[in-house]
C-alpha cells in the first residue's frame, strides 16, 4: 500500500508553535503511515482518485515570499479587508478591523492552541489531505471574533500558491457568542503547475451560540492549480452559517465541506455552483451531521460540465438519534453540456431519529428544449438562447449570496465563462 | 400577410391538421375557434416554428416569404408573435434580459443598432403598467412564480414591447378572470393597426365581446368548416358546436 507518508516523508512543523500544537502535528505526522493514499477504491476518491494519480513527486514548497496578491484577485468592486497568505506564509502585519483579533499559530494561548486541535476537520480521520496539513502544520491564520462584535466589512483570504510543490495554509476561525463575520477565500496560483502544484487547505470555524458566520469560498484563477481543501464548522446553539463555494474547474479539484449542528436552534445554508469545461475537474463532498434537535439545513448545488471535464457531487445528511425535529433539505442539480462530460452526483441520506423532516433530490440532464424554444420564438438566436438558458441554470443560486458585490463580480465571472455577451 | 394553403401538419405520428386554409391580410383580427382536439394549438405552434410538429404539407406564405422555411427565432425577426397558452418559467434569466436580448436581436436584425439602456427601461416600465403587472416583475426570471393569469399579462407585455406584424393569441384568454382578461383586450386593442393582424385562437365567445374579430372561423378535425363574421361566434356561443356537425367528443 502507497501511504500518505510518502506524500510528506518529513516532519516539519514549525519550531515555534505553541507545544500543544507541536504534539497534535508530531502525533499527525506518525499516523501518516497508516493512511493508505487513495486510489479509486476508495469510497472518497472514488471518482477522483485517477486525477490524483496525475499529480507527481509532490515535495512541500518553497517558503515563498510576501506576495503582493494581483490587483484582479482582490476581486475588484468587492468591499474587504484583503489578507494575503502567500504558501500558506502570513504576512508580516494584519489589517486593523475593530472586534477582530488577527494572530499566528505561533503565539497562541494555550486555550487556543487547545481550540485548533480540537477543529472539526482537525478531528476528522477519513480526510488524507487534510491528514498531510495537520502533520506540516507551519504558520497559520487565528481568527478572532469578539463577543457580539458584527464585523462589517468582510474578510478577504486571498490564498496565494506559488511555483511548484504542495503549500499548506492553515485557517482558524473563532467566532464568540452574537458576533457576525463574513470570510471570503480565494485560491490562487503565481507560476503553478497542472502536474507539480498544489494547495492543500484546512479552514476550521467554531461558531459559538448565536453568532454567524458568511463563508465565501471561490477560485478564481483556477487552471492551473491543483486544490484539495476541507472546511469543518461546528455550530452552537442557535448559530449560524451561510455558506456559498463556486467552484470552476481545476486539473484536480476537491472540497470538503463538513457541518455540525451542535445544538438546538442551529442553521446552516450551503450553496454551491461549480463549473468545469475542457478537461476540467472538481469534486464537492459535503456532509452535514444533525447532531441536536430543533436544528435545521438546507443545501444547494448546481454543476454544469462542458467539453470532456467531470464533477462530482457527494452530500451527506447525517441525522443522529437525538437530532429530532430536523429539517433538512438537499437539492442537487446538474447539466451535461456535451456527451463527453461526465458528472458524478451521490446524495446520502442516514437517519436515525424518527421525527424529522428530511428531502433530498438529484437531478442530470441537459437543457430543456421547451425552454429553449420559448426565447427562440422570441427572436433570439438557438446559441444565445443556449447560453441565457445555461447561465440562468447557475446564476439562480448566485444571486442568492448575501453580498451583492460578490454576487456581482460571480455574475459577471460566470458570463464570461460561459461567454454569454449581454 | 399570410396565406394559409392546404396545411398538414402531425405531432408524433398523429395527423392533426389535414388541409388547412387561411387568408389573413394586414389590419385584420381573425377568430379561430373550435373544440378541443380540433387543432387550434397545432395551427399557432406550427407558424411559431415548434419542432415538434411536422408540416406534412401544404404551403404557409407570411410577407411573400415561405415562412416554413424559415427558423423559428427568424419568424420572430420577421414581426411573428406567438403568445403561448403555457408559457414556461426559466428561473435565473431576468425578464429584463430576456426581453434587452430579444429587442436587439430584433433589431440588429432590421440593421438598427442596440437598444438605449435609458429608453428601454423607460419602455419597460411603462408596458408592464399597462398590463397592471407590478415593476417588480421585471427583475424576476421569467413567468418564475407567476399565476396563470399573470403570465397571460407578461406574454401581452412581451407583444407590447416587440410589437410584432402578426401576433397570434393561443388561448390567452382561458382561465383569465375578468379583470385580466380586459387588460389581455386592451393590450390587443392597443396594438391593432392598419399594418398588423391578430389571429386569436380561442376557445370561448367572451374574449370576443372586447376584441371585436373581423372573422371567425371554425376549426373541426384539423380543418377551418365554417367561416364568418363577429356574429358567427354568438351563434357558436349559443347553439354550441353540435348544429355544424361536430362531434365534440370524437375531436378530444
Amino acid at each position: 500500500m502507497t501511504t500518505m507518508r510518502e506524500v510528506l516523508p518529513q516532519a516539519t512543523a514549525e519550531p515555534n508553535l505553541p507545544p500543544t500544537l507541536q504534539d497534535f502535528a508530531k502525533q499527525r505526522f506518525e499516523g501518516l503511515a497508516g493512511i493508505a493514499r487513495p486510489t479509486r477504491k476508495t469510497e472518497a476518491w472514488k471518482y477522483s482518485a485517477k486525477r490524483l494519480n496525475k499529480l507527481e513527486g509532490l515535495q512541500l514548497a518553497a517558503q515563498a515570499g510576501e506576495e503582493n496578491a494581483p490587483a484582479e484577485l482582490l476581486l475588484g468592486g468587492v468591499q474587504a479587508h484583503p489578507l494575503v497568505l502567500s504558501n500558506g506564509k502570513l504576512p508580516s502585519s494584519f489589517p486593523q478591523i475593530e472586534g477582530v483579533q488577527l494572530k499566528s499559530f505561533a503565539a497562541l494561548s494555550e486555550d487556543e492552541a487547545q481550540r485548533v486541535a480540537k477543529g472539526l476537520i482537525a478531528t476528522r480521520d477519513n480526510l488524507p489531505f487534510a491528514e498531510i496539513n495537520h502533520a506540516g502544520l507551519g504558520d497559520g491564520l487565528y481568527i478572532e471574533v469578539a463577543k457580539n462584535a458584527q464585523v462589517e466589512l468582510p474578510l478577504h483570504l486571498i490564498l496565494v500558491h506559488q511555483g511548484e510543490g504542495m503549500s499548506l495554509p492553515r485557517i482558524f476561525v473563532h467566532l464568540n457568542q452574537g458576533s457576525a463575520l463574513s470570510v471570503i477565500e480565494s485560491v490562487c496560483a503565481v507560476n503553478a503547475s497542472a502536474e507539480h502544484s498544489l494547495i492543500n487547505q484546512v479552514t476550521d470555524c467554531l461558531v459559538e451560540d448565536n453568532a454567524a458566520l458568511t463563508y465565501y469560498r471561490v477560485n478564481d484563477d483556477h487552471d492551473q492549480l491543483p486544490q484539495v481543501a476541507a472546511t469543518g464548522v461546528q455550530l452552537k446553539r442557535d448559530a449560524r452559517l451561510f455558506s456559498h463555494v463556486l467552484s470552476l474547474g481545476s486539473p484536480l479539484g476537491r472540497h470538503d465541506l463538513q457541518v455540525q449542528l451542535l445544538a438546538p436552534g442551529a442553521e446552516c445554508d450551503l450553496n454551491g455552483v461549480c463549473v468545469a469545461q475542457d478537461r476540467q475537474h472538481y469534486d464537492h463532498h459535503t456532509c452535514i451531521e444533525h447532531i441536536a434537535a430543533h436544528c435545521t439545513s438546507n443545501e444547494n448545488y448546481r454543476c454544469i460540465a462542458d467539453d470532456k471535464a467531470q464533477i462530482v457531487f457527494n452530500g451527506r445528511i447525517h441525522i443522529h438519534p437525538d437530532a429530532q425535529k430536523t429539517l433538512g433539505e438537499m437539492s442537487n442539480k446538474n447539466l451535461l453540456l456535451s456527451s463527453e462530460a461526465e458528472i458524478d452526483s451521490k446524495p446520502e441520506l442516514e437517519i436515525y431519529a424518527d421525527d424529522v423532516k428530511c428531502a433530498h433530490g438529484t437531478t442530470i440532464g441537459q437543457l430543456n428544449e421547451k425552454e429553449v424554444y420559448y426565447l427562440k420564438t422570441r427572436g433570439i438566436r438557438d446559441e444565445q438562447a443556449r447560453q441565457m438558458l445555461t447561465l440562468g441554470f447557475v446564476l439562480e443560486i448566485v444571486r442568492a449570496a448575501p453580498i451583492a458585490d460578490i454576487a456581482e463580480r460571480w455574475e459577471q465571472r460566470l458570463s464570461e465563462l460561459l461567454s454569454f455577451e449581454d | 400577410m399570410l396565406s394559409i394553403k392546404n396545411l398538414q401538419a402531425q405531432v408524433e405520428d398523429k395527423q392533426i391538421l389535414k388541409g388547412l386554409d387561411l387568408e389573413v391580410k394586414a389590419g385584420e383580427v381573425h377568430a379561430i375557434m373550435g373544440p378541443n382536439g380540433s387543432g387550434k394549438s397545432t395551427l399557432s405552434q406550427v407558424l411559431a416554428g415548434n419542432e415538434a410538429f411536422e408540416v406534412t404539407g401544404g404551403s404557409v406564405t407570411y410577407e411573400g416569404q415561405d415562412l416554413l422555411e424559415l427558423a423559428t427565432e427568424d419568424r420572430a425577426r420577421e414581426g411573428v408573435f406567438l403568445a403561448f397558452q403555457y408559457p414556461v418559467e426559466i428561473p435565473g434569466v431576468s425578464n429584463l434580459q430576456f426581453l434587452k436580448t430579444a429587442i436587439n436581436n430584433i433589431r440588429q436584425h432590421r440593421g438598427q443598432g442596440e437598444i438605449n439602456a435609458a429608453e428601454f427601461m423607460k419602455q419597460a416600465k411603462e408596458k408592464i403598467k399597462q398590463v397592471n403587472l407590478d415593476p417588480s416583475f421585471l427583475k424576476r426570471g421569467v413567468n418564475e412564480g407567476f399565476s396563470g393569469g399573470e403570465k397571460k399579462r407578461n406574454e401581452i407585455m412581451q407583444m407590447l414591447m416587440l410589437e410584432p406584424k402578426l401576433a397570434i393569441l393561443d388561448e390567452t384568454d382561458s382561465g383569465l378572470d375578468i379583470d385580466a382578461l380586459r387588460v389581455v383586450a386592451d393590450g390587443v386593442n392597443a396594438l391593432r393597426s392598419p399594418e398588423r393582424a391578430v389571429i386569436m385562437v380561442t376557445h370561448y365567445q367572451r374574449l370576443l365581446d372586447y376584441i371585436v374579430p373581423d372573422y371567425v372561423h371554425v376549426l373541426s378535425q384539423g380543418r377551418i368548416i365554417k367561416s364568418g363574421g363577429k356574429e358567427l361566434a354568438l351563434e357558436l356561443e349559443e347553439k354550441g358546436y353540435g348544429w355544424l356537425g361536430i362531434d365534440e367528443k370524437a375531436e378530444a
